[in-house]
């Protein structure tokens, strides 16, 4: 008998916890257009998140470009189709591996800092304390968290193709001996708007999920050091896992 | 204020936490809640400030079955401080989030009234000892002038000396600004000390009542029992 209850309470589980994340959403946008907005903590909290994401960034674009370039050389050379590899480079990171690696590297980066200190905040009576001091916890932990890094998100993409394509010209030019005038004519001639669009749309998309599956992690974890530890790693999985899933329907919708 | 509770029960999914609880909060007296860990006592207090819903009975403020939070106050069991902010801002929390910057004066005079030095003023709380975080909350709880202050077992994790002064320092608070205080403890020295009113829950249910001087002469057994184990 104890099977079966244990086989039901599976699905009882994830649609009661899918509930409470549509719920969460909804009053996200519920208190986004109510007052106490608190400008100074929105600013505060972008201005952190982009200085301390900068280096990850950085890295994550110059060696994803780098071996974009390399890699697709090792393929375009069998066909003598070496003048594709601008072209490839930077449609491959604008359209799509600048926003879904930079979401991947920011859930683990800031996604989790982000569930962990809430989760703290929770294990520590300090979300109760919010709300004997009449604080909404929406208007003050959730709304600046997922408002800051929607709108960081597409400058990290952008910046992560701009590093990105320059790491691929540096690795055309100097390792396989492309002419570097020609190489950034190429890459130029070659990007529409819309490629870069389709890029930042992801990009929001993928920041909005991020912070309000980590906001929603560390809200509703369990007590103590493992219930911290473990809305870290359900903020990092989740959202990966999201970003990953999300990105196939967007691309669709930008084909 | 006075806080009246009739029949009150509520549960965590089929996990009954509190069983038909009646008791009362008279004004301006300190109301000791004891019990064992985990007997519901900071359910219930968390009910009476509106934190948690009820499942069934009544709770009436001032005759009244709801009221303004902005009323209410509380001292948590570790101070349930904020980490990133200054103990400054820890105080004055509902100014510094409006952007008000007139609250040094204020603070600093609460800060005197609970015993903290000036020079903890721009510290943050990982900074300061248990005690002084105890201070802070107190004097948290106390800046927005309240009516009933709720105290979550304010001696816990003090050392003999430390809890002495924290307990002087309640009375001397309830009485200098003469408001309602309700403390959950199993502390029953401090009980004895800052308390009116004590009511004992057991399992969810209110075993024994009566006056804090008289604790010790109780007839219950189950609070006798109690009362002989917190004492070692």
């Amino acid at each position: 008998m104890k099977f079966i209850e244990s086989i039901g309470e599976v699905p009882i589980k994830f649609f009661s916890n899918l509930g409470k994340f549509i719920l969460f959403i909804l009053f996200f946008f519920k208190y986004l257009f109510k007052p106490k907005f608190y400008f100074k903590k929105n600013l505060t909290y972008f201005v952190n998140i982009f200085i301390s994401s900068i280096p990850i960034i950085s890295l994550t674009g110059i060696f994803s470009g780098m071996v974009l370039a390399l890699q697709s050389y090792t393929g375009f050379s069998r066909f003598s189709a070496e003048s594709a590899i601008p072209n490839i480079v930077v449609l491959t990171l604008t359209r799509e591996l600048g926003p879904v690696l930079t979401g991947l590297m920011i859930s683990a980066r800031v996604g989790s800092s982000i569930a962990a200190e809430i989760a703290t905040m929770r294990v520590t009576e300090q979300i109760d304390a919010l709300k004997t001091l009449n604080t909404n916890y929406y208007n003050y932990l959730v709304t600046p968290r997922v408002l800051s890094l929607t709108l960081a998100l597409p400058v990290f993409v952008t910046l992560v193709d701009f590093i990105g394509v320059m790491g691929g010209y540096l690795v055309s030019i100097h390792r396989l001996g492309f002419n570097d005038n020609l190489y950034l004519l190429n890459t130029i001639e070659f990007l529409n708007l819309a490629d870069y669009l389709s890029g930042i749309y992801k990009a929001i998309s993928f920041g909005f999920i991020i912070s309000i599956v980590s906001c929603y992690c560390g809200l509703f974890s369990d007590k103590g050091a493992f219930g911290v530890g473990s809305a870290t790693t359900n903020a990092v999985v989740i959202s990966s896992i999201l970003i990953l899933s999300s990105n196939y329907f967007l691309t669709e919708l930008f084909f | 204020m006075k806080i009246e509770i009739k029949n009150l029960c509520k549960k965590f999914d089929n996990n009954i936490v509190l069983k038909d609880i009646s008791l009362t909060i008279e004004k301006n007296k300190s109301t000791i809640i004891l019990g064992q860990s985990g007997c519901g006592k900071s359910v219930l207090i968390k009910t009476l400030y509106q934190l948690f819903n009820f499942d069934s009975g009544t709770i009436l403020y001032d005759g009244r079955n709801y009221v303004d939070i902005d009323k209410f106050s509380m001292l948590f069991q570790y101070g349930a401080l904020f980490d990133s902010l200054k103990i400054s801002e820890n105080i004055a929390f509902t100014d510094f989030i409006n952007n008000k910057s007139n609250f040094d004066r204020k603070v600093l005079s609460l800060m005197s009234d609970v015993g903290l030095d000036k020079s903890t003023y721009g510290k943050y709380p990982s900074e300061i000892s248990g005690g002084m975080k105890k201070r802070v909350g107190l004097a948290r709880a106390l800046y927005k002038n309240p009516k009933v202050i709720f105290l979550d077992e304010p001696t816990t994790g003090l050392d003999p000396i430390n809890s002495d002064k924290i307990n002087e320092l309640i009375l001397k608070v309830i009485s200098k600004r003469k408001i309602t205080a309700v403390s959950i403890t199993h502390d029953i020295k401090s009980a004895i000390k800052t308390g009116d009113h004590y009511y004992f829950i057991h399992n969810g249910v209110i075993q024994d009542k009566g006056d804090c001087k008289k604790i010790l002469k109780t007839k219950n057994k189950i609070f006798k029992k109690f009362i002989t184990g917190a004492r070692y």
